[in-house]
């Protein structure tokens, strides 16, 4: 009963995230830097279910990420299905109460995640990819690392008992 | 965050991993033509009420900034419509003597962009309005400043835009008040995602930075006298035949937030006024070349002239739009 309580708790953050990511990050401004909830929810996912559940769930959110952007669909599947797999896979090295390597792993999941998307989909190419991965995509994804901070600090006892 | 147990991958797990991957690079793979409607069924199913939910949050957010602003254009609205409708029938009455269409005050709809997550957001944009609105293919998206992109597929209640950023975007431009004409891309390379190329512009004709450069009218999506960009410099110079230019554009993507879709009806018409570019260059102008470029200078005797005929008086001598302008027919000059 406990353990169903947990991932119920648990549920009911990452439908928070998913939540904010479509009604608070409008109104956080510049697109190119808001952090990406989604993502965040997704590796919190990832981080509690067996390697092949991330992927299967990345490549389900990458799916419908790249629904929007038809020219170049598959991109964001593949980049998140990778994200989601690495995440399950690396969760013995995420230590349960250390805010800055969560904040660290949420970075560079979410840096590799542009990093994979930007060179499959091959729309940008010279300085303009140099300027999105070592300029825009660590703004963002430190933007998201911060949201995923706030969140853990919020959610701590309820996301712990989840996991435990 | 919690650590869940140490195990490691195990073999179901890789071949899960594989076949995931496999499905991402078939999705990668598909052609144009599938993946539109897969796109598109996605959107219209798992993605309307979320993005219903965007919608309504870019709204309200946009209300809220534009908060301050709106209420002191409407004091001043309310100033300046003293004398609206004596100024409407006399411009009425002189765009009559002109044989000048009306303004632009319908055959579009506004919307927002639906921001996105992810290196593609700047190059596709989800708009807030669709079919259910009016919106179809090819319908010309602009902001106040200039051209923002034209609509790629129309759902229901969104649509999909492609951005001048992108790498498919082409438009037919002209050198505002003159017959230079060229095709605007976006730039490739070093500042790709930054900056316009205005390509195919004849060499003889030299542009000086800071002139603006619109909309030609020709191909028929694009109106007439949209802004594009202005001109920084000068890119290539292929001796003798062409010369290529880089603009500096009306608007980016990024920063694009409230957005007039246009119909496609609306193609043949002129929006420079819209634009307010009648104002800063004359529809009736001198051309003047000389060694620092060109230069406009206003017709003093020359009649107020129309930029293009109106759809039914259109003289079936005209060449077809697809045609390339006249200015790129001409042979090269030194």
């Amino acid at each position: 009963m406990r353990v169903a309580g947990a991932h119920v708790r648990a549920g009911l953050v990452l439908a928070l995230l998913v939540a904010a990511h479509f009604t608070l990050r409008p109104m956080l401004g510049d697109s190119r830097l808001t952090p990406d909830f989604v993502l965040v929810a997704l590796l919190f996912f990832a981080i509690r279910v067996r390697p092949a559940w991330g992927a299967v769930a990345g490549l389900l959110v990458g799916i419908v990420t790249d629904s929007v952007s038809p020219t170049a669909f598959g991109a964001a599947a593949l980049a998140l299905t990778i994200v989601g797999y690495a995440a399950g896979w690396l969760k013995a090295v995420v230590f349960a109460d250390n805010l800055l390597v969560n904040a660290l792993f949420v970075f560079s999941a979410a840096w590799v995640r542009d990093v994979i998307q930007a060179l499959v989909s091959r729309q940008l190419e010279g300085g303009a990819l140099a300027w999105q991965l070592l300029a825009l995509s660590p703004m963002a994804a430190g933007a998201t690392a911060l949201a995923a901070v706030v969140t853990l600090m919020v959610f701590r006892s309820w996301l712990r008992q989840a996991g435990a | 965050m919690a650590t869940g147990s140490d195990r490691f991958a195990s073999r179901a797990d890789t071949t899960v991993f594989v076949v995931c991957v496999v499905v991402s690079l078939v999705a990668l793979a598909l052609p144009a033509g599938l993946k539109e409607p897969i796109a598109g069924a996605l959107r219209s199913t798992v993605l309307y009420p979320i993005l219903a939910v965007q919608r309504r949050a870019a709204r309200s957010a946009e209300a809220r900034e534009g908060l301050a602003a709106v209420r002191a254009q409407r004091d001043s609205l309310l100033l300046e419509t003293t004398f609206l409708p004596e100024l409407r029938a006399e411009n009425a009455r002189l765009r009559a003597l002109l044989g000048l269409g009306g303004r632009l005050g319908q055959g579009f709809v506004t919307g927002e962009v639906l921001h996105q997550s992810g290196v593609a957001d700047g190059m596709t944009l989800v708009l807030s309005v669709g079919r259910d609105e009016g919106v179809e293919p090819f319908s010309p998206v602009l902001t106040a400043r200039g051209l923002l992109g034209l609509v790629r597929t129309a759902d229901a209640g969104t649509s999909i835009a492609l951005a001048w950023t992108h790498p498919d975007f082409r438009a037919s431009a002209m050198v505002e008040g003159t017959a230079v004409y060229g095709i605007v891309r976006p730039q490739r390379g070093e500042r790709s995602g930054e900056l316009m190329e205005l390509v195919g512009v004849p060499y003889r004709e030299q542009l000086a930075p800071g002139t603006q450069v619109v909309t030609s009218g020709l191909g028929g999506v694009f109106p007439r006298g949209i802004p594009l960009g202005t001109v920084q410099g000068t890119l290539t110079e292929a001796t003798g035949w062409e010369r290529t230019y880089v603009l500096r554009p009306a608007v980016h993507p990024a920063e694009a937030a409230h957005v007039m879709v246009m119909s496609p009806e609306r193609a043949a018409d002129t929006l420079a006024a819209e634009f307010d570019s009648a104002r800063t260059v004359p529809d009736s102008v001198l051309v003047v070349r000389d060694s620092t470029g060109v230069r406009l200078l206003p017709a003093p005797a020359a009649p107020r002239r129309r930029l293009r005929p109106r759809p039914d008086t259109q003289p079936q001598s005209q060449p077809p739009l697809s045609a390339p302008p006249p200015a790129l027919r001409r042979g090269p000059r030194r």
